[in-house]
């Protein structure tokens, strides 16, 4: 699976026109200067060469030289960005989880309530706008007009050599408008979810007699219906983790928030090959495993489902 | 040598002070606030700007790679020299020099109390090290692009193969005094003396090879200048910080801080608005279309000066051959003409129909000039008024191409050419900047006189670039922008036959005497001399139309009025930083 990967990530990357020089092109340059470069990143050798000698480092786990952060190995540029996009992505997936079932939860036991409809309206709304657009009116109405938030970036440069709690809440503080446009569209999906999975469950039998037994409201709410509710949910959750890197693209890209995800847009304007194939790689690990851990959380939390 | 950018053309630079625009309430915008009444210069205080784009990260003068670093790098190191507002060499690092009669040696006498952000003394041994560094065999394979600097020095051929390891292209004659020396006379030695100068003290035990990863280069804290800001920290595309040099050899500025943060384009202009932002200044700009609101802000001066940058109209004259292409020759002599724009009456017929003014207007909010030729507006040696004019005139246009044959023989409301055959125009541009929508406007126009057009889909700019210079291909019609060099008027790395940059392959031997001219030879050193022989050059562009020069595009800076002392020069706002101040 991962080397098919590898070879649709190698061809599709240099399938792309135009290479790491074509894109900062300077007639001051002289053109043989370029001509020396590509042959010194081995551009200039046949496809099938390039791409052993790359797969033969990246098993070895060298994921070569940047071309455009001169000087810097892949490991290192990629390193620097992917801390700040796990805390994004985690962020936004808290706040998914944490806005999405008690709002699913309790539609569902509301159902037709005004509650639900407005629920239900927003659910609807968070899944069409697209996120870029709620970024920016967030930062206009949050950061430029109200000044609650800052728009920009993931720390403030007065606190930069700090540590501790200082430095903490300061990330924090820059995390939530680019975490909330990040989760919107999940809180909006697993939103519905939840509350789909818990009015069903609340129609079945065993719930049905769960409460005959009677049994306390919250105990066959919680014990019963929402543990089984969330079967399903959890393996959505799995995929999620590989949305959220991937999604962050635009969302850090619109709060210049310096992740994975600026930081594959400006390998991709810059061609820059070895950045730009090993972070998709990562994307499709993380994809995967996110499919594995899914798999492995079913059967947790769905005792019946084992596998051989 | 002549340094151009090809240019994102999203990006503006700037020019001759045409102190135009005016802000809300009608004082001049450009410049400083003189006429304001805004006390003595404070000592202390910070200040805030922006990039839109976050630089690549090597603060090495020798071996950036990006317009943003190259800004920054702007405050923290100097040079020997400087262009001031004429564009003309001032002394800066240099205090004084003499040129021999030949033209061919210049010898520096060097500030003697300046030191480096690390304390150490500025020496002329500083100065061959940057340049020997520059013309090393190991500077281009280890991923340096400036060679410009160093190309007419003396040997610098056989010195950059290893042939010698004698290196007398500069050389120190004393702590203080430098001399360079060129294989040739040159009309603009200075130009070669801007080089910004790295300390010999710091690199010394680095080799060229690992320059670009050493600390020196990549760590804020370790990178040493001598300009009146150092770097003392970053937060890795987000934020750099500078502090200022306290023993600044020009005086200790009255900043204390400059801090650059890399905000989104969109939101720049807001931040600047609610004051989070000082200044938004190249390479980024005031988006044309917030123009008049920024203006509109009393507490935001805006500075609006004719740029470097030419968006063109090109014809590709001629088209290489494929095994041209292959082999990476450009030899005018294999090239074929592309019989569909040969016709220089032809393209003078086009110029007649587009209608520049009118896309400055309508899709550039006003903001831009129009101009005949490409030498930039800022130097004497521009010339539009004794160049071929163009104005809008779609009958003159219609009139042209009938005169040459070009009638609709099929009544489909289309020109055949002379032959009566179809005659189809297809025009490429890339997504870029403004080209995706001036595009379609020039097609349009262009069907509005008889002409057919066949506009292709535009492509990403990396994309467009590869097609352009790969021209085995069937183009008529290209569109791009050019940032020109602020340090010379001389127009060769564009429009000489053999430089690969000449997308038009524009092939006319005449033009090209012409520039060879105003570099080459004794009477180049005149500079009316020069300007004369680029006069004619211009007529004889204009009249020959390899390109159409659809307008000069205009810088747009604003900073707020808390920040003074902001003396802009016609290329960079970041100039004399010491004496700027902040009254809060």
């Amino acid at each position: 699976m991962l080397f098919l990967l590898t070879v649709i990530i190698f061809g599709l990357a240099q399938a792309a026109p135009g290479d790491p020089f074509t894109a900062n092109i300077d007639p001051s340059v002289d053109p043989e200067v370029y001509e020396q470069q590509r042959e010194k990143y081995g551009l200039n050798d046949s496809l099938p060469k390039q791409y052993i000698s790359w797969l033969g480092n990246f098993v070895t786990g060298d994921f070569g030289e940047s071309i455009h952060y001169k000087g810097r190995s892949v490991k290192d540029v990629i390193s620097v960005r992917i801390t700040n996009t796990v805390y994004l992505s985690l962020f936004a997936l808290i706040i998914t989880i944490l806005f999405a079932i008690p709002i699913g939860l309790y539609s569902a036991r509301n159902p037709y309530s005004w509650f639900d409809y407005t629920a239900t309206t927003f659910g609807f709304l968070g899944l069409s706008i697209p996120g870029f657009f709620f970024g920016l009116v967030s930062i206009y109405i949050f950061a430029l007009n109200l000044g609650w938030f800052p728009s920009q970036g993931s720390v403030s440069v007065s606190v930069s050599g700090q540590t501790g709690i200082t430095l903490f809440l300061d990330r924090l503080h820059h995390l939530v408008l680019p975490g909330f446009t990040l989760g919107l569209a999940g809180i909006a999906t697993y939103m519905r979810y939840v509350r789909t999975e818990v009015s069903d469950v609340l129609k079945s039998d065993y719930v049905r007699t769960a409460r005959a037994k009677g049994m306390s409201e919250s105990s066959v709410l919680y014990k019963h219906t929402l543990r089984n509710a969330l079967i399903p949910i959890v393996t959505l959750l799995g995929f999620e983790l590989g949305v959220l890197l991937s999604g962050a693209v635009i969302t850090e890209q619109v709060f210049n928030y310096p992740g994975l995800g600026t930081l594959f847009v400006d390998s991709i304007t810059n061609r820059d090959y070895p950045v730009i194939m090993a972070i998709n790689l990562l994307l499709g690990t993380t994809i995967m495993v996110g499919n594995l851990v899914a798999d492995i959380l079913y059967s947790i939390v769905d005792p019946r489902i084992r596998y051989d | 040598m002549k340094r151009l950018l090809l240019l994102l053309s999203v990006f503006i630079a700037s020019a001759v002070l045409v102190a135009c625009g005016g802000d809300g309430t009608g004082e001049p915008a450009a410049g400083t606030d003189d006429n304001e009444d805004v006390g003595e210069p404070q000592d202390g205080g910070s200040v805030t700007g922006t990039l839109k784009e976050a630089p690549g990260g090597v603060f090495n003068p020798i071996f950036y790679t990006d317009m943003y670093e190259e800004k920054l790098l702007e405050l923290t190191h100097e040079g020997l020299v400087v262009q001031n507002e004429e564009l003309d060499f001032d002394a800066l690092l240099a205090k004084d020099w003499e040129i021999n009669e030949e033209q061919t040696e210049v010898t520096f006498e060097l500030e003697e109390d300046v030191t480096w952000h690390d304390g150490e003394p500025f020496t002329a041994d500083d100065v061959v090290f940057t340049y020997q560094t520059l013309m090393d065999p190991a500077y281009t394979s280890s991923g340096g692009l400036r060679t410009i600097f160093v190309e007419p020095l003396l040997n610098y051929e056989a010195y950059k193969d290893g042939e010698t390891e004698e290196y007398e292209a500069v050389v120190a004659e004393d702590d203080y005094t430098v001399t360079f020396k060129f294989d040739e006379p040159n009309p603009n030695l200075l130009y070669f003396a801007s080089f910004p100068i790295i300390p010999e003290h710091v690199f010394e035990s680095v080799p060229i090879e690992e320059m670009t990863e050493s600390t020196y280069s990549l760590d804020p804290e370790e990178v040493v200048g001598t300009g009146p800001f150092e770097f003392s920290s970053m937060v890795e595309r987000e934020s750099y910080e500078m502090e200022k040099y306290e023993d600044y050899w020009q005086g200790e500025p009255h900043l204390d801080k400059i801090v650059w943060k890399v905000v989104d384009e969109s939101v720049q202009v807001g931040l600047l608005e609610s004051g989070d932002l000082d200044f938004i200044a190249s390479p980024s700009d005031i988006p044309e279309g917030d123009l008049e609101d920024v203006e509109m802000n009393d507490d935001i001066n805006v500075i609006k000066q004719t740029d470097f940058t030419v968006q063109v109209l090109g014809f590709k004259l001629n088209h290489r051959t494929s095994s041209d292409v292959q082999n990476n020759v450009i030899d005018p002599e294999n090239w074929e003409e592309n019989e569909k724009v040969a016709n220089q009456k032809v393209r003078q017929a086009i110029a007649h129909a587009v209608n520049r003014q009118g896309i400055i207007d309508g899709l550039n909010f006003g903001v831009g000039e129009l101009v005949e030729t490409p030498i930039p507006q800022q130097f004497e040696a521009h010339n539009s008024e004794d160049a071929n004019q163009y104005p809008f005139d779609p009958e003159k246009a219609e009139e042209i191409l009938d005169e040459e044959g070009y009638v609709d023989v099929t009544g489909d409301g289309f020109r055949e050419d002379p032959d009566g055959n179809e005659w189809v125009l297809n025009f490429n541009y890339s997504s870029k900047g403004k080209h995706e929508r001036t595009g379609p406007i020039i097609a349009e126009q262009l069907e509005d006189v008889g002409i057919k057009v066949n506009a292709r889909q535009p492509k990403e700019f990396s994309a467009f670039l590869e097609d352009i210079e790969k021209d085995n291909s069937d183009w008529d019609l290209y569109l791009i922008g050019w940032g020109l060099n602020h340090r010379d008027p001389d127009p060769s790395e564009v429009w000489s036959i053999k430089t690969p940059y000449n997308y038009a392959r524009w092939n006319n031997e005449e033009a090209d005497d012409l520039l060879k001219k105003a570099m080459h030879g004794e009477e180049a050193f005149d500079e009316d001399f020069r300007e004369d022989v680029y006069t004619e050059w211009q007529q004889e562009f204009s009249k020959d139309l390899p390109e159409i020069i659809l307008y000069a595009e205009e810088s747009l800076w604003a900073h707020n009025k808390r920040l003074q002392g902001i003396d802009p020069l016609p290329y960079t706002m970041y100039h004399n930083a010491h004496l700027w101040w902040v009254n809060d």
